[in-house]
């Protein structure tokens, strides 16, 4: 069978030959890979490509006549007040969701990381946020924030911190509040299961030589858990800055990038102009805005998981 | 060991399950609020404030639900979806993570690259162009303009996930088999599959609920109503003036019923999904 290395040693005159041979000798390698990688790219590699074409173009979703516009749309889209109200609003969602995902995250695994009584069983129950439909917590954080039967007001209402329900979602200052303690519910067990796993693969008796010097346990968590913990707590914030750029069902079902577009995102810009309101052309700009932003973060993802040259 | 000594130590067991179910309590009670307002009476949970226990609990809802909303429907669809798409990603995705887990060969590399690559790709940035192909190839409004790009979106994690355990299964036990004259393809299903259990739960689990639990695609691609899934049959319930929130959360706490039951037979495993990449042994 062919290598990589006799292939490598190929001169140039004979490549094409040598490659033909090359591929002939792995044919059945090749054969086994060819479905997935052609229904990626179809699937996945061909609408990135009609994305970028379509961003050129004025394209109404109920006709099927395009215009050619050139870099109309990009420029439109840099000069308006709206797309800098979007990167403020995305990046405020990003940094508030995976800081308390990640805070919430943590605290859950180290109390459960011990030798806990019914570990599988609270395991179990702090995943079920994870697993169900976002659509569903989202209308159930809705029911909770319910302006005049909800249980947040309440509350408020018997601590006499309130005289009459407030529309937390109604409210443009403060509705991106009410959708993040959503995401945050929904993105925090992940965070909590990997800081687990991640607990657990720490040496015991690391804990136990600190014991003996008299460690306090902040001291513990501080110079032990925190250094050890390090390359799973930038792993998994990393996915789950990924995950809350690009969360959609959660707002969606919630407000609708409402009141005023003050709980919108980028992502749920691309859905309002480029599907609702019908105008392909500009939501595939939004689109191709937002693929850097992914872009950038694959990168990075990338690096920190193949460090180090590691064999895949 | 000393008073003082037992003391602190019972001291700190008291703290420790104290944070934890305080700990539980915050993260159940979204479920709480659910389930208790669909126990409630009509005039109850339109009532305010809010009251905490259904005061004459009744099962009144659960029965207006099942009579009077498709909710058995959308479970039924979400079955299809999610099977389907699980079919569809193992077919492609086993011979692909077999192949680079057995041989070495240009373009290997490139091809886990771009795999874990999509896996980024989250499908909103791309439902645009996603939306063009779907209605170019007549797909819109077919089950499989929803099952195609759920199983694009699950492969990647099912190519890693698999192609990391065939690595672990050592040759030798395929060599031997081969000269006991098995064919590849009875190698691949009759010993490398069985050994390869846990990462096809695992995967089979994951995709399962990708597909169960995203409205995206549905919301998107699906106006039919009578192909709604569980999200996007809820999500139907909102309305745009009025909700009737009691039916609504029923329908809800009905819809999840069949998630509960996979969570509490195949926790293990779903954790060992979720922990795959992020944790390195």
């Amino acid at each position: 069978m062919g290598t990589v290395e006799e292939f490598a040693d190929t001169t140039s005159e004979s490549r094409l030959e040598r490659g033909v041979e090359y591929l002939q000798q792995n044919s059945r390698t090749y054969l086994l890979i060819a479905p997935a990688a052609i229904f990626l790219l179809s699937v996945v590699g061909y609408p990135i490509i009609e994305t970028f074409r379509l961003s050129l173009y004025e394209s109404p979703a109920d006709s099927s006549v395009e215009t050619y516009v050139g870099i109309q749309h990009y420029v439109e889209i840099f000069s308006s007040d709206i797309f800098y109200q979007l990167l403020w609003q995305t990046g405020r969602w990003v940094v508030v969701g995976v800081a308390g995902k990640t805070l919430l995250g943590l605290l859950i695994a180290v109390h459960l990381k011990g030798d806990i009584k019914g570990r599988k069983f609270f395991r179990t129950a702090f995943l079920i946020p994870w697993g169900i439909p976002y659509a569903i917590s989202a209308v159930v954080f809705r029911w909770i924030e319910h302006p005049q039967y909800g249980y947040i007001n309440a509350v408020l209402l018997k601590l006499g911190i309130i005289d009459e329900g407030i529309g937390i979602l109604g409210n443009p200052d403060i509705a991106w509040l009410g959708v993040i303690v959503a995401d945050i519910w929904i993105g925090t067990p992940f965070m909590a299961i990997i800081f687990l796993a991640g607990l657990q693969s720490i040496p015991q008796e690391l804990y136990e030589a600190a014991a003996i010097d008299g460690a306090e346990r902040w001291h513990q968590f501080r110079y032990i858990t925190l250094p050890q913990l390090k390359s799973v707590i930038l792993i998994a914030t990393l996915l789950s800055t990924i995950w809350t750029f690009v969360s959609f069902d959660t707002i969606w079902t919630m407000t609708r990038g409402g009141p005023i577009n003050t709980t919108s995102t980028l992502v749920i810009w691309i859905y309002q102009v480029g599907l609702e309101n019908g105008n392909l052309g500009r939501g595939a700009a939004f689109s191709v805005i937002g693929f850097f932003f992914l872009l950038a973060f694959a990168i990075v993802y990338l690096r920190v998981y193949t460090r180090g040259g590691e064999e895949l | 060991m000393t008073m003082a000594g037992q003391q602190r130590t019972w001291l700190r067991k008291v703290r420790l399950y104290g944070m934890l179910i305080a700990l539980l309590g915050i993260m159940m009670f979204p479920f709480y609020a659910m389930f208790s307002s669909t126990l409630k009476t009509e005039s109850e949970i339109f009532s305010s404030p809010a009251t905490l226990l259904p005061e004459d609990a009744t099962i009144e809802a659960y029965l207006l639900v099942w009579s009077q909303t498709d909710v058995l429907l959308w479970i039924a669809n979400s079955f299809l979806i999610s099977i389907a798409t699980v079919v569809l990603t193992l077919i492609l995705a086993i011979p692909a993570a077999y192949s680079c887990a057995r041989n070495d060969f240009i373009g290997k590399r490139t091809f886990l690259l771009s795999v874990l690559v999509v896996q980024m790709f989250a499908p909103v940035v791309l439902i645009v162009g996603l939306f063009d192909v779907i209605t170019t190839f007549g797909l819109f409004n077919s089950y499989l303009a929803v099952i195609i790009p759920a199983a694009a979106f699950t492969l990647p994690f099912n190519v890693w996930m698999l192609y990391g355990y065939f690595k672990t299964i050592p040759v030798s036990l395929e060599e031997s088999a081969r000269i006991d004259g098995a064919e590849q393809w009875q190698i691949l299903t009759k010993i490398v599959l069985p050994l390869t259990k846990p990462a096809l739960v695992a995967s089979v689990t994951y995709t399962f609920l990708y597909a169960w639990n995203r409205l995206l695609f549905v919301l998107t691609f699906l106006t039919d109503a009578g192909k709604y899934n569980v999200p996007r049959g809820v999500f139907s319930m909102v309305g745009a003036l009025q909700t009737d929130w009691r039916m609504m959360l029923t329908a809800s706490v009905i819809g999840i019923i069949p998630l509960l039951i996979l969570f509490a037979f195949l926790e293990e495993y779903i954790v060992s999904g979720m922990t795959a990449g992020a944790v390195k042994e």
